[in-house]
């Protein structure tokens, strides 16, 4: 994990020797390869940020107990960018003048992401994005260095809008934080519905608190005093808890409404609410630990339930997976070289707890569904509410092409 | 309609619950001419101690209410002993600054021991729930309660400052300390206590706002800035002035709110402005000119 | 004597500044900016309560909107940096004149609570105002053109950002200190030492408050302006209280009594900050604690009680 241990080198420097020229490299560098991470470690989103940390914890032990990558064991260096921009930008030029990490991974906020990845390229090296779902940096800011390993919300709301339209609702509206993740959601699930179903008609009257407000009150009587059939809800972290809890109370969930709960799904949020989070709702998430049943996700769900005693949250499925690709990048680049390494993951494909992923070439993206549910009944050991009518999109159909994200690589 | 009475009923609870927040910063400010910035971190400590009580060792509301305002009221003491004193015969701003060194290191400290993240509290099983209000509005049990418990705070404190001894002696130090002590009123003991009962009501509307707000180390903050507009709006020093201010900054929270959320965060502040412009010294206020 | 002994160390301190980038490790050449940036906020900060003897916690307003202004320029008009900076300089002044106006006409404790509530009533307009400063995401993406002036520089890159952030802020610290030592500055000293008596000199103390308020977020506004390339993003953050805070601590920390106390606060603050964010998340205890120390026992700061005590020594 965050320490080098001179045992297990001793231990492959033995095995390399006994094993001669072939097959294993031996480095004479001790050093370990750093990873940056950059996550929000504090206020109302914490958690988000303490699951991803466990997701590359768990990478790393898995990964340097099995000899590392090219003969060198793995090492976090972390920091908190607060959920704010220039926070994030001085950790990252920390992170790599002064640590001097390898690569660089993060980013729990779509704001953050927006004003990071424009001075990426010339910290030369690769960013892998675990969360943060503003369609921009994979779009207009794209750039060599920066990739995305998670959904983003063009992915999501494309996927949401097919929900929609299934239902009977035809007046949308939505309650989301004050910020990029927030419009953005509304905007493209908007345009996505009007796609399908073009005479459904998108109301004026939306709602967008601040981001870590507290009262949602007067957003939720709002919208019951008004004339929506269908709430697109893009709250999340703190907001979405604090919401649910405060909806209940004034009855919000027992007016006939369709909701979407765009992230609603993360396991932050549910072992947070536990039974307070409704049935017969639509919650979806970047990755359901229920929802793909191959080796590699068994094996990771499993690990990390014995490791911390509930199941992986999305942010923490995504933060391992890009440990998994940079192993992956640095093995076939054969050195951990910032701009080879970005040369390297453009277009490569590897096994991922949610299936076999590829960084699309055009713009950097990987092509990953979105998992959307109806909230059921709660897990017997989890105590999380479980999902039904589990969809799981095909990522080409959900995707926008190259050209319609507008990234020009 | 129903609308604008639940967000009058709104007004009402939002306000009475920063009176008792605010009014303990006023009183600390009529009698030691400090204001307390940690005063917000005092009410933070109210509301994570009732955390602690309730969610982590199991123990009633009722137990909460009780030991948590007592418990910051004796940390208020340990403050003022060891730490205020030293600057109170000093120039005003040293005493604001020495608070404001205090509010950060609360402010980490709850951080420190209680985590980042924001915690839930759930209302006493009697005061869950809704209740039907002017036809089918629902209104939440527990915002009644804190209007009762905001409405018995000021009528007991009016009693306490018009009718005991103890107001008597504190509104005498808060007019002219030299003079009180000349008759011999024991100052050091006046001031102590008169922080520990601000302290006290600031923790007392920590635990009632729990229930209602998350529980996170960022409460403090957000609360100090709405006494400050309280207590401008209102006028320093002022009693009366404290409940009109948290009266106004009630409504414009609970009507601007429900009619004008886009500007929502902006109105308290326009509200104090323009009380400033006409009445610098607030809408009840002493003297307050430079 | 010992004035020369005081210049001299300065002109050494100046030398060793601009040598900075070739001395020190890569990573320390964005210290050195930030330090020099927060130096002079810290410094425009001090003329209101070192020198006039007025605590204001809303100053990072100032700041804040001297970022927004160079950040907004640079997105949409792509000027010059020198113009962008004089505007910062110009929204700085004209905001503080508006809030000044309101708040000094109040004693200290309505002055100190005014001004944080007004410091934080922008950054609610900053944090609401999505159609023009994008909210809470902040304004990015800008690239940095043309210094101005026709000198040719490649501002993106650090060590020359570095040099040119080096030598507005010694022109401004010159300025500053001119003003300092004016009898317009005197006049403010004496204010804040016995406002009653200068005012039954005659003057209009109110006057002489404002006019250093406005100065004051001129300077404020510039040290903003400068923020926005260093950290390629304007955000309310920068105009919140927490960031109001930092002249206050840095000031107080280097010692309000003397011109250079900010700066050298500044230094020690964010040098402080670096090293020990890497070992703890625990900072803001760290600061408060070194606050309360300072404010009990080293009111006049470090250069202050350095100063104090060689200055008087024989």
């Amino acid at each position: 994990m965050t320490k080098f241990k001179p045992g297990k080198l001793f231990t492959s420097l033995a095995a390399a020797t006994l094993l001669s020229a072939g097959a294993i490299q031996v480095h004479a560098d001790e050093h370990p390869i750093k990873l940056g991470a950059i996550y929000i470690l504090s206020g109302s989103a914490a958690t988000y940020g303490q699951f991803a940390q466990r997701g590359i914890d768990l990478a790393i032990s898995e990964i340097n107990e099995d000899g590392g990558v090219l003969g060198r064991d793995l090492e976090l260096v972390i920091e908190d960018s607060q959920g704010k921009a220039a926070v994030a930008i001085q950790a990252a030029r920390k992170l790599a003048y002064e640590d001097q990490v390898d690569v660089l991974m993060g980013l729990d906020s779509s704001g953050v992401a927006q004003g990071l990845v424009p001075t990426i390229p010339e910290l030369q090296k690769p960013l892998i994005i675990t969360h943060a779902a503003t369609p921009d940096v994979t779009g207009k800011l794209c750039n060599a260095f920066t990739f995305r390993i998670s959904t983003n919300v063009a992915q999501n709301m494309n996927a949401a809008a097919e929900i929609a339209a299934e239902s009977d609702a035809n007046r949308w509206t939505t309650i989301g934080p004050d910020y990029a993740f927030g419009h953005q959601s509304w905007e493209f699930f908007g345009n996505a519905l009007k796609d399908i179903k073009p005479d459904v008609e998108l109301m004026d009257d939306t709602a967008f608190p601040r981001f870590g407000a507290e009262d949602f009150t007067p957003f939720i009587n709002g919208v019951m005093d008004s004339e929506a059939e269908g709430v697109l809800i893009s709250l999340w972290g703190g907001d979405l808890v604090n919401f649910v809890r405060q909806a209940t109370n004034l009855g919000f969930f027992e007016k006939d409404l369709e909701l979407m709960f765009t992230v609603g799904a993360a396991t932050e949020v549910l072992t947070a609410l536990e039974d307070r989070m409704p049935e017969g709702v639509w919650l979806a998430t970047r990755y359901w630990y229920d929802a793909y049943d191959n080796e590699i996700n068994q094996k990771f769900v499993k690990a990390y339930i014995d490791a911390y005693g509930n199941p992986p949250s999305y942010n923490a499925e995504g933060a391992y997976a890009a440990v998994y690709a940079y192993k992956k990048a640095m093995e076939t680049t054969g050195n951990t070289d910032g701009p080879a390494l970005a040369k390297t993951l453009k277009g490569m494909s590897f096994d991922a707890p949610n299936g076999n992923v590829t960084f699309r070439t055009g713009d950097h993206q990987a092509m990953v569904s979105p998992n959307w549910g109806l909230s059921g009944p709660m897990h017997p050991e989890h105590n999380i509410r479980t999902l039904e009518d589990l969809r799981v999109f095909d990522a080409e159909k959900v995707s926008r092409t190259v050209a319609e994200t507008g990234c020009t690589l | 309609m129903s609308g604008l009475g639940a967000a009058l009923l709104n007004s009402l609870d939002i306000g009475l619950l920063l009176f008792v927040i605010a009014v303990g910063l006023n009183i600390v400010f009529g009698v030691l001419n400090v204001i307390n910035f940690a005063h917000g971190a005092l009410y933070m400590l109210g509301a994570y101690l009732a955390f602690t009580l309730m969610n982590l060792l199991g123990l009633s509301f009722i137990v909460a209410l009780i030991v948590a305002p007592l418990a910051v009221a004796v940390i208020a003491v340990l403050i003022d002993r060891l730490v205020l004193r030293f600057i109170y015969e000093r120039d005003v701003a040293d005493s604001l600054l020495l608070t404001f060194a205090l509010l950060l290191i609360i402010n980490e400290s709850v951080r420190m021991i209680w985590g980042s993240g924001i915690h839930t509290v759930q209302p006493p099983e009697l005061l869950r729930g809704s209740v039907g209000i002017f036809g089918d509005t629902l209104y939440p049990v527990y915002s009644l309660f804190v209007i009762v418990v905001g409405l018995v705070l000021v009528a007991a404190l009016w009693f306490i400052f018009n009718r005991t001894r103890a107001g008597k002696i504190m509104r005498a130090a808060a007019l002219d300390r030299d003079m009180a002590e000349a008759l011999c009123i024991n100052t050091k003991l006046v001031v102590t206590g008169v922080f520990a009962f601000g302290a006290w009501l600031a923790a007392l509307g920590g635990v009632v706002a729990a229930p209602m707000r998350a529980v996170d180390p960022g409460m403090g903050d957000k609360i100090i800035i709405e006494s400050f507009i309280v207590v401008v709006i209102g006028g320093l020093g002022s009693f009366p002035g404290a409940l009109a201010g948290a009266m106004v900054l009630g409504l414009i929270h609970g009507l601007g709110g429900r009619y004008l959320p886009e500007i929502n965060l902006l109105l308290p502040f326009v509200g104090m402005a323009l009380v400033l412009l006409f009445k610098p010294n607030g809408l009840m206020g002493k003297g307050a000119n430079a | 004597m010992k004035s020369a002994i005081l210049l001299g160390a300065l002109a050494l301190t100046i030398i060793l500044l601009i040598a900075l980038p070739w001395v020190v490790p890569y990573f320390y050449i964005f210290i050195g900016t930030e330090i020099l940036i927060m130096g002079l906020f810290a410094a425009s900060f001090n003329l209101v309560f070192g020198y006039t003897g007025m605590l204001s916690f809303g100053h990072a307003a100032f700041f804040g909107i001297g970022t927004y202004a160079t950040a907004m320029l640079l997105l949409h008009l792509q000027w010059p940096l020198l113009a962008c900076l004089l505007v910062s300089m110009g929204v700085g002044a004209v905001l503080a004149l508006v809030i000044g106006f309101l708040s000094v006409r109040l004693n200290e404790v309505y002055f100190a609570m005014l001004t944080l509530a007004f410091g934080m009533m922008v950054f609610s307009i900053a944090h609401m105002w999505r159609s023009v400063t994008n909210g809470s995401d902040g304004i990015a993406g800008f690239t940095l053109g043309a210094f101005g002036l026709g000198i040719d520089l490649t501002l993106g890159n650090p060590a020359v950002y570095y040099h040119v952030v080096l030598a507005i802020v010694i022109v401004a610290s010159l300025v500053l200190y001119l003003i300092c030592r004016s009898s317009f500055g005197l006049t403010l000293q004496a204010i804040r030492q016995n406002a009653e008596r200068v005012s039954f000199c005659g003057l209009n103390i109110r006057s002489y408050r404002l006019a250093a308020f406005t100065i004051s977020g001129a300077f404020a506004g510039l040290a903003g302006g400068m923020m926005a390339p260093f950290l390629r993003v304007a955000s309310p953050e920068m105009m919140h209280w927490a960031t109001s805070a930092e002249p206050v601590l840095m000031s107080i920390l280097g010692g309000t009594g003397y011109f250079l106390g900010p700066f050298v606060g500044s230094a020690l603050f964010v040098l402080l900050e670096t090293w020990i964010t890497s070992v703890t998340q625990a900072w803001m205890l760290f600061l408060g604690i070194v606050l309360a120390l300072m404010v009990m026992f080293f009111r006049r700061g470090i250069l202050g009680t350095f100063l104090d005590w060689w200055l008087d020594k024989k």
